[in-house]
């Protein structure tokens, strides 16, 4: 098919894929000199406040499942990319602080989905504020480049990338900015 | 009733034709059972011992003789000809071909109907007082609420893997017949001191394993902000549940384990932060919705009360049924008509398609086009004259449906068993229909009076033995089936767990231990009006253990 584009990477967004300019690392000192790292929450928050707000190299965070997010929340404009994790599928509780994070305490970097990202998922990640999603799923890959996304045409719920419509309920939404 | 537009048509027709493409791609190989067990699941089908079940969903329990009519098609044409109507209000077919299920899914999407949410660690279908908009008691309607719990809960993207399954029940009298103290939420529909209409809101009960009654965690809140509250708790319970183990991963365990004064607060400041948010229930909504439910124009029909009295006195039969199985309506002049699917020695909750289509056509008739499916497993006709009560009980005689057992021993609850459900210990329906057959005659069981008994297959509670006053649990033990009894408990108002009598009996051995406890009652009630439950209250478990464990000890 003519419209399917040739993944760039497996960072994936609504405006397609791309590169991701991220390296996972456990620590600061494993990411070498990598201009953009991401470390997991206990070691972001063993970093000083100098070296996470250091001009020459962005440091984002990754927060597992069980892990809370309490203690990012007040410093949440020197965070550039905030992952939250899905182990498995059904682990539904970064859902719950995607909303926590984009829509309740305005974060204005980069959310990410990392781990199990299924195309079942995409849509309600996309609406709960998930801005990326690193894609390592074959099937997933080839229905994000078919820009398939199994959505439904309207949503129950408010949320982001959607918009109210008139003459019908204040909880409905449609797809769209 | 509620109606779909345009909006909801396109959102259901998108979503089978998903699940058409998924089967499709299952049939062909390209999908492993694996792979295609969460898409099937979020679609109601279930992979049961012999074959796919569906699941469909009767939103709150009411359906419309069209509605009906379907259903009976969808039994004849791609099931055996019946149907199950289970405990969530909700209908199953047993011998669906997986390729027939999409086309079943076009046929129940057009009398708007589908299968979403019917299984799957989501928001399930919303169930309500089965004579919402009918009983005499009524404070209000709870349907125009679990309708609008039902669309903002459908395909919720950040409430569709939470830890668990979440049941949430709406009632709208004091007299709960919802049973909301076992469901993850309760919503009690009633008026403040200023006569305006909110919610009592209960959370955290639950029956399967560790059954719990739901804590009360607000007194009254406000309709506007039912689903700005109902976000906070499934949002605490979404980040907070257990997932560690499937056994504790419901709500009630959390409630539990944080306790009800720690989890209140949470959910209040949740709340807190997203009260004025876009979810907050503008009344003009709250309105459109509810006028979906107005009444029925219901016609003066005064001249019913003398004619019931001349054919309650020609035919004892009939009498015994206005008795059991018609309830007080709104209207004097009007009743609610249980219809049960409880004939003796019969499948609790099975019908045929025909049964289904005679219901059908009553209810155009006679009940203004509006049947309810019960949380017991019966029908419901809710708007009958009691001028058309005679010629209505006639019709449903023609096919078995006019037993008159609604509330009685014999109106038993029982989940599928062993004969169907991959996940049963032990047969249920065996059980239900030799004690049907044993309590059958209609004088002694109208004389045991009001007793509900509820059997379940395994632990998971599906037939709510918890609350059942006679609650009987199948289990295995070495190979055999055991059954163990609770007495007490009961799924009203006055919510209870029941309470386990003792070592459990053999298949062989029930049925009479069912007849010791009840000859027991007999003996010991104070007199007929004193229920069994009431009886139980009154003098606790001795008596019955005392007559279990001593009788049946010395018959072996």
């Amino acid at each position: 098919m003519s419209d399917i584009e040739q993944p760039a990477g497996e960072l994936w967004g609504r405006e397609g894929f791309r590169e991701d300019p991220y390296v996972t690392a456990q620590t600061l000192e494993e990411a070498g000199d990598a201009p953009a790292v991401i470390l997991p929450l206990g070691a972001w928050l063993g970093l000083t406040e100098e070296t996470r707000n250091a001009s020459n190299r962005k440091i984002g965070v990754l927060v597992a499942p069980g892990e809370s997010i309490e203690p990012l929340l007040p410093i949440l404009d020197s965070i550039p990319v905030i992952a939250l994790q899905f182990p498995a599928f059904n682990d539904g509780r970064s859902y719950s602080k995607a909303e926590l994070i984009k829509n309740q305490h305005h974060f204005k970097g980069e959310l990410r989905a990392v781990g199990d990202v299924l195309i079942d998922q995409v849509a309600y990640m996309l609406r709960t504020g998930f801005d990326t999603m690193k894609v390592n799923h074959a099937v997933t890959l080839n229905r994000l480049a078919g820009h398939n996304l199994h959505d439904v045409p309207g949503y129950y719920q408010p949320g982001r990338g959607s918009h109210t419509v008139s003459g019908t309920y204040s909880w409905r939404r449609v797809p769209g900015a | 009733m509620y109606r779909y537009d345009e909006f909801d048509h396109a959102f259901v027709s998108a979503r089978v034709e998903q699940f058409k493409d998924q089967v499709e791609r299952r049939l062909a190989g390209e999908l492993t059972e694996e792979q295609f067990r969460p898409l099937r699941l979020m679609n109601g089908v279930y992979l049961q011992l012999h074959a796919y079940m569906l699941r469909v969903a009767v939103p709150y329990g009411t359906l419309s003789s069209r509605q009906m009519h379907k259903l009976a098609h969808i039994a004849r044409r791609y099931d055996r000809g019946y149907g199950h109507f289970t405990t969530r209000q909700n209908i199953q077919y047993n011998w669906p071909a997986l390729k027939d299920i999409p086309a079943v899914l076009d046929e129940l999407a057009s009398v708007e109907m589908h299968a979403l949410q019917t299984s799957g660690n989501c928001i399930r279908n919303v169930t309500a007082d089965h004579f919402a908009g009918a009983a005499a008691d009524e404070v209000g309607d709870p349907r125009p609420y679990a309708e609008i719990l039902r669309q903002w809960s459908s395909m919720h993207p950040e409430f569709s893997y939470l830890p668990r399954k979440f049941k949430i029940a709406v009632t709208g009298a004091d007299r709960d017949r919802a049973a909301i103290q076992v469901h993850d939420i309760g919503l009690h529909l009633k008026k403040n001191e200023a006569g305006e209409l909110g919610f009592a809101v209960y959370v955290g009960g639950g029956q399967g394993r560790t059954p719990m009654v739901a804590k009360k965690i607000r007194d009254f809140l406000p309709v506007e902000d039912l689903l700005t509250y109902t976000t906070a708790i499934v949002r605490v319970y979404n980040l907070n549940g257990r997932r560690d183990n499937k056994y504790k991963a419901r709500i009630k365990i959390l409630v539990h384990e944080t306790g009800t004064e720690e989890i209140t607060r949470q959910i209040e400041a949740e709340w807190q932060a997203i009260k004025e948010t876009d979810l907050k229930l503008p009344q003009q909504d709250v309105d459109a919705i509810d006028t979906y439910f107005a009444p029925p124009n219901l016609v003066q029909r005064p001249e019913g009360w003398s004619g019931l009295a001349a054919a309650r006195k020609a035919d004892h039969a009939f009498s015994a049924w206005v008795d059991q199985n018609v309830t007080p309506h709104k209207n004097p002049d009007y009743g609610v008509v249980t219809i049960s699917l409880k004939p003796i020695g019969g499948i609790p909750g099975d019908a045929t398609d025909a049964q289904m289509d005679l219901v059908a056509d009553i209810a155009e008739k006679f009940s203004y086009d509006e049947i309810r499916v019960s949380h017991e497993q019966n029908l419901v006709l809710p708007h009958v004259a009691i001028a058309d009560l005679r010629i209505v009980y006639d019709l449903l005689l023609t096919d078995g449906l006019a037993t008159a057992n609604a509330g009685l021993i014999t109106d038993i609850i029982s989940c599928p068993g062993l004969d169907y459900c991959a996940l049963a210990t032990a047969r249920s329906i065996p059980v239900a229909q030799r004690i049907s057959e044993r309590f059958g005659d209609p004088e002694r069981q109208a004389d045991i009076g009001e007793l509900k008994l509820k059997i379940s297959g395994c632990i998971n509670a599906c037939g709510h033995h918890h609350v059942g006053h006679i609650g009987i649990l199948g289990v295995e033990k070495k190979g055999e089936e055991l059954y163990q009894i609770s007495l007490g408990g009961s799924g009203d108002e006055i919510c209870t767990i029941g309470d386990i009598t003792g070592r459990g009996f053999s298949s062989e051995e029930i049925v009479d231990a069912i007849e010791t406890i009840v000859d027991r009652y007999l003996e010991i009630r104070t007199d007929k009006e004193e229920t069994f439950l009431a009886t139980y209250r009154r003098v606790g478990a001795a008596p019955f253990k005392d007559a279990l464990y001593s009788e049946v000890a010395n018959a072996a």
